[in-house]
């Protein structure tokens, strides 16, 4: 599903910060991505997620090798990949309902298809109450949670994680990956990046370690 | 929170129940309205002189075309009075001519009356007299016959006011020219201040921008909600503009008929008569408010596809 061919990246004429990268994933993994803080955990899932190119070697999702596709390849094969951020990423003038829905609705789909969808959704995530609440007025564990169920509305394929547990408590956010593990036991294949260790001692996730620009793959 | 929001008007350019996904402050809105509206005022207002410069001209010149003069110097050995009635023969046997008429002594005071002063008794004096002659139909009458013709009166002149009418013509060419020049550098200015205007919405939205690249939003649907705002702007600030313009004219037109005194009488209502927009003329000043939307709404368009091509 997922494979890199001797990926190096480097930022302008800067140094390169991931080389040698050469590991699979397959469907329905769920791996945690660890590494000391600036180790490349986002630039490696920003590879991923298609908003950056290798500066050299292959990415292939999906059999594909991303560096051949055009803007339309791109956008279909971001559409199969949910992204989750540490800060949150809500639109602050847009209710939970609307956030969630902003998948699919940037997808030209009529409200009237995917209302009952979304609030399911919202529901399962323990949203409820929530719907038309802005995220100004949502605790930290309410926007991840919303951010979550935002990534996950379009039933992506491979769902991103950058540091989702960065900005709530201890105890949010075992909840937090008790809830990705979930959606991965539901067929979602799941990176996550946390530089929080301590929290994947409760999982039985493989880790793949960033350090020194290269990635080693644990259990 | 809930009813406030089933209360709010669905946005001009989508008819959803959603918020519209750029939110509507954030797009430097009243700033872009006002300058939109005051670039649609001066547009209009130049288009509406150009018209009322245009129409003028050429109702004047029409006006003036319409009547031609004879003039008669005094000649030693001729009797102005005969010569007079033969000068108004021959232009009344001229094909085309309506009438013909010369103009009394009193008259003729009358018009000399600014240069010398009242109570000046012109009996005394030796002073060129005046035929005007009405033309039916301008195009038709012969003044070649005419011209001709008063040849044989002694001191006979005739003034089509050609060269007048030309130089009317020629300035009021010149200032439609001007106009249109105008016209054009205020739209010029118009796109640049709407490329820049957009420049900073993307850039300070950059945030929804990155947002809904990564769920996956084409440039084309990106760019369809910034445009979308600025449609809105542009048609807001097109509105206030050529609507102000229009109340403009309206109150010049009544103030200018009320300011100008009684005794510059039927001459000057004759030209303040005409010194009107008329329907044509509104029509395009209303034509101003669509235009000014679109290009609006097409710079933006551009300008956005432009910062969407260059960071994504
Ligand atoms: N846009 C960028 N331009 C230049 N250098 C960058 C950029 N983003 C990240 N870096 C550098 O790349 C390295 C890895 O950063 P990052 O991928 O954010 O690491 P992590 O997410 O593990 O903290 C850091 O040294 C950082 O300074
Ligand atoms: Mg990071």
């Amino acid at each position: 599903m997922i494979e890199f061919l001797n990926v190096g990246l480097r930022y302008g004429q800067g140094p390169e910060i991931l080389r040698d990268l050469d590991f699979r994933i397959e469907p329905g993994s769920f791996h945690f991505l660890t590494g000391p803080s600036g180790a490349g955990k986002t630039s490696l899932l920003k590879l991923l997620l298609l908003s950056l190119k290798p500066t050299r070697g292959k990415v292939m999702l999906f059999g594909k090798d991303t560096t051949q596709l055009d803007q339309d390849g791109l956008l279909q094969m971001r559409r199969h990949i949910g992204i989750v951020f540490q800060e949150f990423r809500l639109l602050d003038h847009l209710t939970t309902y609307e956030n969630v829905a902003l998948p699919l609705r940037v997808l030209g789909e009529q409200e009237s298809s995917y209302r009952a969808n979304v609030i399911e959704l919202l529901e399962w995530v323990g949203l409820g109450e929530r719907l038309n609440a802005l995220p100004a007025l949502l605790s930290g564990g309410e926007k991840q949670r919303a951010a979550i169920a935002r990534a996950v509305i379009g039933r992506p394929d491979i769902l991103l994680a950058d540091e989702p547990t960065g900005n709530v408590d201890p105890d949010l956010s075992l909840r937090l990956i008790r809830l990705f593990a979930e959606l991965n036991r539901m067929g979602t294949t799941i990176i996550l990046a946390t530089h929080e260790l301590p929290l994947l001692d409760n999982f039985p996730f493989p880790r793949m370690v960033l350090n020194d620009g290269q990635v080693h793959i644990h259990g | 929170m809930a009813e406030w929001r089933f209360l709010r008007l669905p946005g001009l350019a989508r008819g959803e129940q959603s918020a519209p996904i750029v939110p509507e402050r954030s797009v430097a809105g009243r700033t872009l309205v006002t300058l939109i509206a005051i670039m649609s005022f001066l547009s209009a207002m130049t288009l509406g002189g150009v018209v009322l410069v245009q129409k003028s001209a050429l109702g004047w010149s029409a006006d003036v075309g319409r009547e031609v003069t004879i003039q008669l110097r005094p000649v030693d050995g001729a009797v102005m009075d005969s010569s007079l009635r033969t000068a108004v023969a021959l232009a009344e046997a001229t094909p085309g001519v309506a009438s013909a008429r010369a103009l009394s002594l009193e008259e003729t005071q009358d018009l000399l009356t600014p240069w010398l002063g009242a109570g000046v008794d012109l009996s005394a004096l030796d002073v060129p007299r005046l035929v005007v002659v009405q033309l039916a139909d301008p195009r038709e009458a012969d003044i070649d016959k005419l011209t001709s013709d008063l040849k044989a009166v002694e001191g006979a002149s005739l003034d089509t006011h050609a060269a007048w009418r030309q130089q009317l013509n020629g300035m009021a060419g010149t200032i439609v020219a001007s106009g249109l020049l105008v016209l054009m550098l205020i739209m010029v200015a118009t796109v640049l201040a709407i490329v820049f205007a957009t420049r900073g919405t993307m850039a300070s939205n950059r945030s929804i921008v990155d947002v809904l690249h990564f769920i996956g939003a084409s440039n084309s649907f990106i760019a369809g909600e910034f445009q979308g705002r600025f449609l809105t702007i542009g048609f807001r600030g097109g509105m206030l503009g050529g609507f102000a313009a229009i109340v403009f004219f309206i109150v010049v037109g009544f103030a200018v008929g009320a300011v100008m005194p009684q005794a510059a009488g039927q001459q000057l209502g004759v030209l303040f008569g005409r010194f009107a927009l008329g329907l044509d003329g509104l029509l395009g000043l209303i034509a101003v408010v669509p235009v000014i939307a679109a290009v609006t709404a097409i710079t933006s368009r551009i300008t956005v596809r432009r910062f969407l091509q260059t960071t994504s």
